[in-house]
């Protein structure tokens, strides 16, 4: 293992981040955005600050250290197993999606982050939704089998609407497998760090995402258990504005901190040297 | 897993009519079956932190000799007592109150039974200020901690989130005419369809029923109750899920604690191995 840098050298990015697809004016201040600039600033508005969905592709262009990305357990992959036809048959939209070159809700691996190896698990929002299911729970149960037999750290992105429907009581189960599985990096003592990005809702939030020993949370984003629309619906109640932010969240003493996007990659290096 | 008497599978109910009975208004509830077991119950409140929720009753009684703790969903049979006990819907306080009942049973030995029957846990603003999402995921997490044996039951509505919150245990069980699911009929049709009214299909596709839940083997017994349903016959349907969670309760109080911990970690971890292995399992349309 490389000696960790001091936290002033560790770059911005690990690698460059790919192109991902963005409106052409800010959502938060509504000027014309320079998509080249953006990369640059990693998807981070340089005006207002808002901060624009990534991919897991991104997200571990964004984490690893250049060339370290090891990709583990790509090939579970999903498919129909209770034969859901309406109003879309599910294993036509698993299909469209690997054709789209997206590889399930969950990807996860190993790299080095300033130097220091870790376990890398990334939710990708595009992938319905960003939705747990019995793949994305194996995915990351076995990544925190793994890094609780290593020693190594245990890293996740958490983005997602909650359990798949498609995959009905056997989606929900995954919250058991994976909350049990993060049972055993609090018994191995290692070190899991949780970044909470936009939306981190439902079965998701309801388990691993808000179980980190350090939760952070990405400025803006929306985290909660319930979303908005339902609770709109099911209470008929008035929510005010900044409700489930990561500010609030951060109020209410659910995550650590919030820190942008610029930021966070110096912070994980940084914490990835105070804890052994 | 093992059925006992009358076939579930051979019932005539569409799913819908299943989801409907799972949450008829006459269908016993969590303290029905609880008075029943353990007529000398002393019922314990609060979770130490900031309040007591309604929602979740929890106590002690000794249960076939044996001094057992208690947990359980609670619906409210008169509007009044709905309104108090939130519908069964739990806050965080419930599943802070669960945890801490389930500590209290493991300091004396006592094992647990669970019984679930929650709609899901509130869906409400006051809910998430006080944190239930990390409520839920605690919760699930101390679970696998808990050092003596669990026994649980779906005895109604397995809500979501809120369900399985109150539902890692060392066996689990269903009563014939209850339903299990990864969100309500209502809020999956909300979701995929964006209408809620498609609850119907919703419900077909999801694979909810006892005999779905047996077959995916997520629960390990389906429980038949009386002809016309559990709310025919109090009396018997107790005695059926009395006679079957005692069943797997007892080889339980047996194991050692370090093998127990470690079988009910594996129940989860591997609890899709076998859909895994047969794609396109079940289906209804
Ligand atoms: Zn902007």
């Amino acid at each position: 293992m490389v000696a960790a840098k001091k936290p002033g050298d560790v770059r911005i990015s690990g690698g460059k981040l790919p192109p991902i697809a963005l409106p052409t004016n800010c959502p938060g201040c509504g000027v014309g955005l320079d998509h080249e600039e953006l990369r640059r600033h990693t998807y981070v508005c340089t005006l207002c600050g808002h901060h624009f969905r990534m991919g897991a592709d991104a997200w571990i262009a964004l984490i690893a250290d250049r060339g370290t990305w090891k990709e583990r357990y790509g090939d579970v992959r999903s498919h129909d197993l209770l034969n859901w036809k309406v109003p879309k048959p599910y294993q036509e939209t698993l299909e469209q999606l690997r054709d789209e070159g997206l590889n399930e809700a969950v990807r996860t691996g190993t790299c080095s982050l300033g130097g220091r190896e870790i376990w890398l698990a990334t939710f990708d929002f595009r992938f319905v939704g960003g939705t747990l299911s019995i793949v994305a729970g194996e995915r990351l149960a076995r990544g925190m089998e793994q890094a609780a037999a290593s020693g190594l750290p245990y890293l996740l992105v958490a983005a997602s609407g909650g359990a798949r429907m498609q995959e009905g009581v056997l989606a929900l189960m995954q919250m058991a497998k994976v909350n049990a599985a993060v049972g055993r990096l609090d018994v191995a003592g290692v070190p899991f760090f949780s970044v909470l990005t936009d939306p981190t809702f439902g079965g998701t939030a309801a388990s691993l995402a808000l179980l980190g020993d350090i939760n952070i949370a990405e400025p803006g984003a929306a985290i909660g258990f319930t979303g908005p629309r339902v609770i709109k619906q099911a209470t008929y109640a008035d929510l005010p504005p900044g409700f489930q932010s990561a500010d609030f969240q951060l109020g209410r003493g659910q995550v650590d901190m919030v820190v942008a996007r610029p930021e966070l990659r110096r912070l994980l290096a940084h914490l990835l040297e105070i804890y052994p | 897993m093992k059925l006992h008497g009358r076939r579930p599978e051979e019932t005539t109910l569409t799913v819908w009519q299943v989801v409907e009975l799972a949450r008829h208004p006459d269908r016993p509830y969590s303290l029905d079956y609880i008075k029943r077991m353990a007529p000398d119950f002393v019922e314990m409140h609060g979770d130490r932190i900031s309040g007591d929720d309604p929602a979740l009753i929890g106590g002690v009684g000794l249960w076939h000799g044996r001094a057992t703790m208690f947990l359980g969903h609670q619906k409210g049979r008169s509007l009044k007592e709905r309104v108090a006990r939130n519908w069964g819907m739990m806050h965080p306080e419930g599943y802070r109150k669960a945890i801490r009942l389930a500590q209290h049973a493991a300091k004396f030995n006592f094992p647990i039974v669970s019984l679930i029957d929650t709609p899901g846990a509130y869906p409400g603003a006051g809910a998430e200020e006080r944190g239930i999402a990390s409520a839920i995921a605690k919760a699930i997490m101390e679970w696998f901690r808990i050092p003596v044996p669990i026994v649980a039951a779906v005895i109604g509505e397995g809500g979501s989130g809120g369900a399985l919150g109150m539902g890692v245990a060392d066996r689990v069980i269903m009563l014939e005419n209850s339903i299990y699911s990864v969100a309500s009929p209502e809020a999956a049709a909300s979701i995929v369809w964006r209408d809620n009214t498609r609850k119907v299909e919703a419900a077909e596709q999801l694979q909810l029923t006892s005999r779905d839940l047996l077959a995916m083997g997520v629960v390990e017994e389906v429980v038949t109750e009386p002809e016309g349903s559990a709310r025919v016959d109090y009396e018997a349907t107790a005695a059926a899920l009395d006679e079957a969670l005692y069943r797997h309760l007892r080889p339980l109080l047996a194991q050692p604690t370090e093998e127990l911990l470690q079988h009910r970690y594996e129940r989860f971890r591997y609890i899709d191995s076998l859909i895994r292995a047969e794609p396109h399992f079940g289906p209804k349309i």
